[in-house]
């Protein structure tokens, strides 16, 4: 009895997951077939046309789409970066040292966060207009360091304070100065917490829409806004449309999948109170 | 207050799938227990985790369905009694007090369960309360109080309703040594003053000696020894009984007895030493023997330079002030020796050891039963 | 190999004064002790002494120099964590190997792993060297720990609580193998512990800390049979030592203590030593330390015992615990062995040995003298000639 029971249970559940999974990606799918689709048949078929590649070479060959798309790297890479190399410091000093306002300053930096982006972006743009930063690569990246740097420093700051303070101390004995422990013992210990941020934090910069909007313009402008171009032209290509977004969304989803291997492996860390 | 019968218990659990199939004897959770607690008694079921004890008490309070056999509180067969019939007093391990109550009313919540009057529940609940010391604590709520506090409001609470039966399920086992060992005292004052026959299910054989009349040591489901602790401590029926009450623990080793000059030795091997066995073992020894002997580090005693027998070398000597303990190599095992004479011993110093008659055990090699005369 | 030497040390931590104008001398290949409760501020010692920490005043030596502005990696310590610090990536292996790695010990493979090894037969971990830290028990964590510190040869091992988090079994085993392999260690070693079974059974000589400074220093009997006053006499003893205020009366030639918490007095034997020392120390009141051990009972009267009730009777490993109330009021712990069947709240008698007594100012809690104190000074001499 229990076991036909326990069949149904598990047909049911997964018959109710297929349906939820259909559900969320069927968007993409969508997104996907028109991709293949000419001019004609986008609006008029739904699964059942000719596919051609019509759409993929007018974007990647005949627009300047690659150009847009390695404005996106650059920017993201370039925010990233910078995002490590000041915030795991920051985030160290946030676990380790006492000072003043020090839990303010933690919430400050988070904060960032909170507000809608449309709220601030409309004084950047006049700012960045009168310092010259407008439609650059650091004005993005700069922008950039405000959806990626709190990410980076709240995860990594985590990961500091797990680490008790006497391996620090116990390396020191061993015979290593203060930057041989940092990154002989800290680093790979950090590591989970500081790449899982790290790709998460990229793929939200990839998929910023409103920063760019705004403050990118002709000479820099990544995939997201570039997308829309193909709004903008006389007609709407909607099938050169579905291949920009699919190729802009393409990083995202590889990242989207590492990820997912280095976030379980970043919250089972549990080696660190050894 | 009543006594406690259990008879012939048994508790199989249902085993799934693949564990099913290899399905032996040693799958009983509880094989074949009887113990009978006198009234008023303090029992301490006592044993390594997974022997069987918390299922054991489990049952007696009808939590747990019963396989096979009878459990008796007073005359009344209560294998088919709801808990709540049982007239029992229950404090488990984890404390759970109900969190938005205070902790009057938590020590009143069974009486008004039962639909006591006011004024009763009000004279039971002062009069419990001055005996676990939580007279203080009436108004205060759960959150409040400490783990040795919320333990006291929780024996409280299983007193309250004057049980036949008082069960126990490791209630120190949260708290920390000195909390620990005050509490200890108290529930042994408490039994002291109202008597309720009581069972208590521990892990730890400290405090299974210091709490109770009898101890039921349990191993793989089956009871090994039910005696009071100086029956448990002196004359252990068996080498699990000998091994796990102590601490440091006895030594048991493996000794080939040596006929030498009409005297036996236990000798070692890998080992120079040799002891002269009591004299009340000859009979049932011969030369070349193997069993295997065991004495309490108390109970072995340094040799005079005349003494019978081999002098081995000092491993190890603490002088620990209130005491000083000795431990000699035998093989790769240590052979200990506590003694409270001032002594004071070297690493490598040569020393003689003797042991006392009454107090040293002879195992079987094989069943590790106890080889008595 | 060294000598350590603090002088007129103190480190605060904000308001807190962890360490108040400490000095200590260690000697060279020592094992020194610290000992006191939690919170004595025994491991800001050591941090200081492992350079962690800086002192605001005083100043610390190293085989005579002084090293108060040295980092740590440069003084040449080894140490070993209450926590182990462990490196939780990295295999037992490479735990241990750790320090001969690092660029101001380095050392080639073949020396590492010879010296490897040879740390983990003699800790007994050799078939755990390829496990992370996170696989194994306590236990061996704390073998990895030691491990860590004794693959080196250094100035001075600093040990921080190795053994405070293993069950009581586990730590007696432990300190009895630590205590084997001590003669393996040939430098200097600081052992920071609130065990006094630790401390005694270890120690060349031990140094009691509490609330930041030293209260006695010397060797382990020295420490155990004439502490300096009642807060090391209770320290040192488990259960502790009772104390019992007593008024002197001189009669004659015999001195008498009269219990006042107990209603009870008692002859004290006749000591010239004791005796004189008390006739100087004029004032009456005092307090009697008598430790759990030096208590006799019976349970019928008899001649010069004192009756009470039994209030507790608790089982402490090998032996037990009897609480004796006497007087009504005053509880007096004694040794009783296991298995003891006793009442609670009956008649008891109890007979202390006079001659194992100590005697305290009763309200400086100072110790003014004890019984045997000639011998016990001979004895506690000749441990410390033996170093």
């Amino acid at each position: 009895m229990s076991t036909s029971k326990k069949r149904l249970g598990s047909i049911v559940r997964h018959g109710l997951l297929g349906i939820w999974a259909i559900f969320a990606l069927f968007p993409l799918i969508w997104m996907l077939i028109m991709t293949f689709k000419s001019e004609a048949d986008v609006m008029t078929t739904t699964f059942i046309f000719t596919p051609t590649l019509d759409n993929y070479r007018q974007v990647l060959l005949q627009s300047d789409y690659l150009r847009f798309f390695t404005d996106s790297v650059i920017t993201s890479v370039g925010a990233v970066l910078i995002s490590v190399l000041l915030g795991v410091p920051a985030a160290y000093a946030l676990a380790r040292y006492k000072f003043k306002y020090k839990e303010g300053l933690a919430f400050q930096i988070l904060s960032f966060r909170f507000a809608p982006e449309l709220l601030v972006v409309l004084p950047l743009f006049m700012i960045y207009q009168r310092m010259g930063l407008h439609d650059t690569y650091l004005g993005l990246i700069w922008v950039y360091q405000l959806i990626s740097m709190p990410l980076i420093i709240w995860v990594v700051r985590g990961y500091f304070e797990d680490i008790s303070v006497e391996i620090e101390h116990a390396a020191q004995v061993d015979g290593y100065n203060w930057w041989q422990v940092f990154m002989k013992t800290l680093v790979p210990l950090i590591k989970p917490g500081l790449v899982s941020s790290a790709l998460l934090a990229f793929i939200f910069v990839w998929n910023s829409f409103t920063f760019p909007l705004m403050l990118s313009g002709f000479n820099v402008s990544p995939v997201t806004v570039a997308a829309m171009r193909f709004l903008a032209s006389h007609t709407v290509q909607y099938g050169q449309m579905a291949v920009a977004a699919t190729i802009s969304a393409l990083p995202a989803v590889v990242f989207a999948l590492l990820i997912q291997k280095h976030l379980v492996r970043g919250l089972s860390f549990g080696a660190v109170k050894g | 207050m009543a006594k406690l019968r259990i008879e012939n218990l048994y508790k199989r659990y249902d085993l799934k799938g693949k564990k099913k199939k290899n399905a032996k004897l040693n799958d009983f959770a509880v094989n074949n227990l009887s113990l009978d607690c006198e009234e008023g008694e303090f029992v301490a079921l006592l044993g390594p985790s997974g022997c069987g004890k918390t299922t054991t008490l489990r049952m007696i309070a009808g939590l747990e369905d019963i396989t096979d056999g009878g459990i008796y509180i007073g005359d009344e067969l209560v294998n088919n009694l709801h808990p709540k019939d049982r007239h029992i007093g229950l404090a488990f391990e984890d404390y759970a007090l109900y969190p938005p109550l205070k902790v009057y009313e938590n020590i009143a919540f069974n009486m008004r369960a039962k639909g006591a009057k006011n004024d009763e529940v009000h004279r039971r609940v002062m009069e419990i309360a001055p005996l676990l010391k939580v007279e203080d604590l009436l108004d205060k709520m759960p959150v409040k109080l400490s783990g040795g506090q919320k333990q006291r409001v929780n024996i409280a609470r299983a007193i309250v309703r004057n049980p036949k039966l008082l069960l126990m399920d490791e209630p120190l086992s949260h708290l920390d040594g000195k909390m620990r060992q005050e509490l200890r005292t108290e529930i042994k004052r408490l039994h002291n003053k109202i008597k309720c026959t009581s069972v208590y299910v521990t892990h730890d054989q400290l405090e299974a000696m210091s709490l109770a009349d009898r101890i039921a040591i349990m191993d793989l489901g089956v009871l090994q020894q039910f005696g009071t602790p100086l029956e448990i401590y002196d004359d252990p029926v068996n080498e699990f009984v000998a091994a796990f009450i102590g601490e440091p623990p006895m030594n048991i080793l493996k000794t080939t007895i040596a006929k030498i000059e009409s005297e036996f030795y236990f000798t070692f091997e890998d080992s120079e030493l040799r002891i002269l066995v009591p004299n009340r073992y000859y009979d049932l020894l011969s030369d070349g023997m193997v069993v295997k002997m065991g004495v309490r580090p108390m109970d072995v005693i340094i040799g005079k330079e005349d003494s019978k027998g081999e002098p081995v070398k000092v491993a190890v000597f603490e002088n620990l002030g209130d005491e000083r303990r000795i431990g000699v190599h035998v093989g790769d095992k240590l052979f200990m020796l506590i003694t409270s004479e001032e002594v004071r011993y070297k690493q490598g110093q040569s020393i003689k050891l003797e042991v006392r008659a009454e107090k040293t055990h002879l195992f079987d090699i094989e069943t590790g039963l106890r080889i008595r005369n | 190999m060294a000598s350590i030497e603090l002088s007129g040390v103190t480190k605060r931590f904000g308001k807190v004064t962890a360490l108040d104008n400490i000095s200590l001398e260690i000697k060279d290949k020592e094992f020194f002790v610290l000992f006191g409760p939690a919170g004595a501020g025994k491991t800001t010692i050591l941090n200081i002494i492992a350079g962690i920490h800086m002192p605001e005043s005083g100043v610390v030596k190293i085989n005579g120099e002084i090293v108060n502005q040295v980092e740590p990696q440069n003084r040449d310590v080894a140490m070993v964590f209450e926590n182990y610090a462990l490196y939780p990536h990295l295999k037992v292996y490479d735990n241990i190997a750790s320090p001969l790695r690092s660029p101001r010990h380095k050392k080639d493979e073949a020396y590492i792993k010879e010296a490897v090894e040879r740390v983990a037969a003699l800790l007994k971990i050799d078939q755990f060297l390829d496990r992370l830290p996170v696989q194994l028990s306590n236990g061996q964590r704390q073998r990895v720990a030691l491990g860590r510190a004794l693959v080196r040869y250094p100035n001075v091992y600093l040990m921080d609580e190795p053994l405070a988090h293993l069950d009581a079994k586990l730590r007696n085993v432990m300190r009895g193998e630590l205590k084997m392999i001590q003669s393996n260690f040939n430098t200097t070693a600081i052992y920071v512990t609130h065990d006094f079974m630790e401390a005694m059974s270890l120690s060349d000589r031990i140094a009691v800390i509490n609330e930041g400074s030293i209260v006695q220093v010397g060797a382990s009997d020295e420490i155990y049979y004439l502490p300096c006053n009642e807060f090391v006499a209770q320290l040192m003893g488990d259960p502790e030592i009772n104390l019992l205020d007593c008024e002197i009366d001189v009669s004659g030639n015999v001195y008498s203590a009269k219990f006042t918490e107990i209603d009870a007095v008692i002859e004290l034997p006749h000591d010239a030593d004791v005796y004189a020392t008390l006739k100087d120390y004029g004032a009456v009141k005092l307090r009697m330390g008598l430790r759990p051990q030096n208590i006799e009972f019976s349970f019928d009267p008899a001649d010069g015992f004192i009756q009470g009730q039994v209030y507790s009777f608790e089982t402490i490993g090998n032996k037990s615990v009897l609480t004796v109330t006497v007087g009504g009021k005053k509880e007096v712990r004694l040794i009783a062995p296991n298995g003891l069947p006793v009442k609670l709240d009956q008649n008891i008698y109890i007979k202390p040995d006079l001659m194992q007594s100590l005697y305290f100012h009763a309200d400086s809690s100072e110790f003014i003298c004890r019984y045997n104190e000639a011998a016990i000074r001979a004895l506690a001499a000749e441990k410390a000639g033996e170093e």
